[in-house]
């Protein structure tokens, strides 16, 4: 089978995972938790509503699509630097009958399955917690919009791993590039804040495309034919990007 | 038999610097094949070019006629690694390494579970089966590696120095089980131990700055060096006066000195006389014939400089 590689990648993670799924789960829930509670529950005095909406609904579907990308992206690129510079079972990997695409693949399903776990469990929370509410109907297009976010930042994460040598770097990336991305593509506010002359770019952003695209197919159920299309041809771009990566460095 | 391993001017640079250099050998099926060398000769840069993990930047290997270049997928499944490192998953237990080296290979558990019980039974580590190898010794971890090297039956076996940090008891353990499998698999080791190579290999190339400088039997390396003349001599006095008047004498080709003795190394059986003659007849206390080792083989085809 042409994926019995990347399976048995994926399941090995799955084994690793389940046995630590416990106190994972309770780290990743209390950032998200945080920030609703800061900013959903606390500035709820000052901000009434942001395009039509109240503030913790706003901020609700980019705190769980945050929470599983980030996932994604750490998962990937932990999981690979530490393959491969500290444990070096890349090249036990390696050494067996198997493709690189079966090795990136693998370590993608596991970026997205982090992100899907971690996502669920922030989004148990704050159902729980809080009033937020939205139409079931719309969770289907919502998912969609989340998996192809896991994938891009999972491959990002994949080529972060690969690429980079000293562990500080990796967080550096995720300071420098990751979070400002992520900030500047309407999570905590409405693009309309943005000044005309910079909307332009932010609104290509596929962090944009992913944030507003999701929160509106989850509020509004409307698909965004233009967020999708940016989404989509980022995951196409960054899983080759991944591959090619991959291919070129792990041979040295 | 069509041979096991060809390799064809294998060569590997890195920037300036040549690891391998147009490196070629032909391994016969079922030999068990050392590779000696200092450190840095290129041992492990060859080891991970045949095993698919670095690319040559020229030339070609076949491991059972496949080409590592064009076919590196269909090596990898004929080839078993044990690399210079331990690269275990501690995350996962002694028995679940193996499992997913086992599926790796495309195996089925009922062809691979009751190998693996045979292979830990064999090995002693049975009982740990269900430990994380971070609890293990680093002789247990070696192990390990080997069964796990050995789960989908290789045809080529590659150890890169197995037995290092093994102790004597294990070494010889796992010697036993490689001569075993020398009759389903052609094995490809490098180590640093001469009686290793010496009891173990059938065949030896020693290798220095990426080429190969002798290939043989232990035997036939020990007796085509045992035309280099070792001498050891001892002097009752004058070992300053004697150590520049034999770097003056050109039949001496090496001079190692401590206090009054001196190992010294001629050119050929004539080289003899002239040297008896440069001592004064009172002044020898001992000299004698050094048979050579293994090791006196290798000294005296890589030098004794230290590598950097
Ligand atoms: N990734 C690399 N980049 C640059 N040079 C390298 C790299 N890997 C190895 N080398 C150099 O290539 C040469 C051969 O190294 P190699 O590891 O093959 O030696 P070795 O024979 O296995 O030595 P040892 O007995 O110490 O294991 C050395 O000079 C080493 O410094
Ligand atoms: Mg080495």
């Amino acid at each position: 089978m042409i994926l019995r590689g990347a399976l048995s990648i994926f399941g090995r993670d799955l084994i690793v995972l389940r046995r630590s799924l416990f106190s994972e789960l309770l780290s990743v829930v209390a950032s998200p938790l945080t920030l609703y509670l800061a900013f959903g529950v606390g500035l709820k005095g000052y901000i009434s509503q942001v395009e039509g909406v109240p503030y913790g609904v706003f901020i609700a579907p980019g705190l769980i699509s945050m929470t599983a990308v980030l996932a994604a992206f750490e998962e990937s690129a932990w999981s690979m630097w530490f393959h491969r510079r500290v444990q070096k079972t890349i090249e036990e990997y390696r050494v067996s009958p198997i493709t690189v695409y079966d090795i990136v693949i693998g370590k993608l399903i596991s970026g997205f399955a982090q992100g899907a776990i971690k996502g669920v469990a922030v989004a148990l929370v704050i159902f729980v917690l809080t009033p937020f509410s939205f139409p079931l109907r719309n969770l289907g297009l919502y998912l969609l919009f989340i998996s192809l976010g896991a994938m891009i930042f999972s491959c990002l994460g994949t080529i972060c791993g690969t690429v980079i040598d000293k562990p500080e770097n990796i967080g550096r990336i995720q300071a420098v590039v990751i979070m400002p991305l992520i900030f500047m593509s309407g999570i905590f506010f409405p693009l309309s804040s943005y000044p005309p002359s910079v909307l332009p770019i932010i609104s290509l952003l596929p962090t944009t495309a992913l944030f507003e695209g999701a929160r509106s197919a989850l509020l509004t159920g409307s698909c965004g034919p233009l967020h999708l299309a940016i989404l989509l041809v980022t995951a196409v771009i960054f899983f080759i990007l991944a591959v090619v990566v991959f291919d070129r460095k792990i041979e040295e | 038999m069509s041979p096991a391993l060809i390799i064809q001017g294998l060569t590997k640079r890195y920037g300036s610097l040549t690891a391998v250099d147009r490196f070629s050998l032909e391994l016969r099926q079922g030999t068990v094949f050392g590779l000696l060398g200092p450190n840095g000769a290129g041992k492990t840069t060859l080891i991970k070019m045949l095993t698919t993990l670095m690319r040559p930047t020229s030339g070609d290997a076949f491991i059972q006629g496949e080409s590592i270049v064009t076919a590196g997928k269909r090596v990898r499944a004929l080839i078993g690694v044990v690399p210079q490192e331990n690269n275990l998953d501690r995350y996962l237990t002694a028995q679940e390494n193996l499992v997913l080296h086992a599926r790796l290979h495309g195996m089925a558990p009922r062809d691979y579970l009751p190998r693996i019980d045979r292979f830990l039974e064999l090995t002693g580590l049975s009982s740990r089966r269900n430990d994380f190898p971070d609890t293990f010794s680093g002789g247990m971890q070696r192990r390990l590696v080997v069964v796990r090297a050995l789960i989908h039956l290789p045809r080529l076996l590659f150890l890169d120095e197995p037995t290092t940090g093994l102790d004597p008891q294990s070494r010889r353990a796992l010697w036993e089980q490689l001569r075993t499998l020398r009759s389903e698999m052609t094995i490809f080791l490098t180590t640093h131990y001469m009686d290793e190579a010496d009891s173990l290999c059938d065949r030896i190339v020693i290798m220095d700055h990426g080429a190969s400088l002798v290939d043989g039997s232990a035997q036939e390396l020990k007796e085509r060096y045992a035309h280099a003349h070792i001498y050891e001599l001892e002097l009752r006095r004058d070992g300053d006066r004697y150590e520049e008047l034999f770097q003056l004498l050109p039949q001496v080709t090496s001079l190692e000195r401590e206090r009054d003795s001196f190992r010294i190394v001629l050119r050929d059986e004539e080289s003899l006389k002239p040297l008896m003659d440069s001592i004064q007849s009172g002044d020898i206390r001992r000299i004698c014939l050094v048979e050579p080792s293994l090791e006196e083989v290798f000294l005296d085809l890589t030098g004794k400089m230290v590598r950097e």
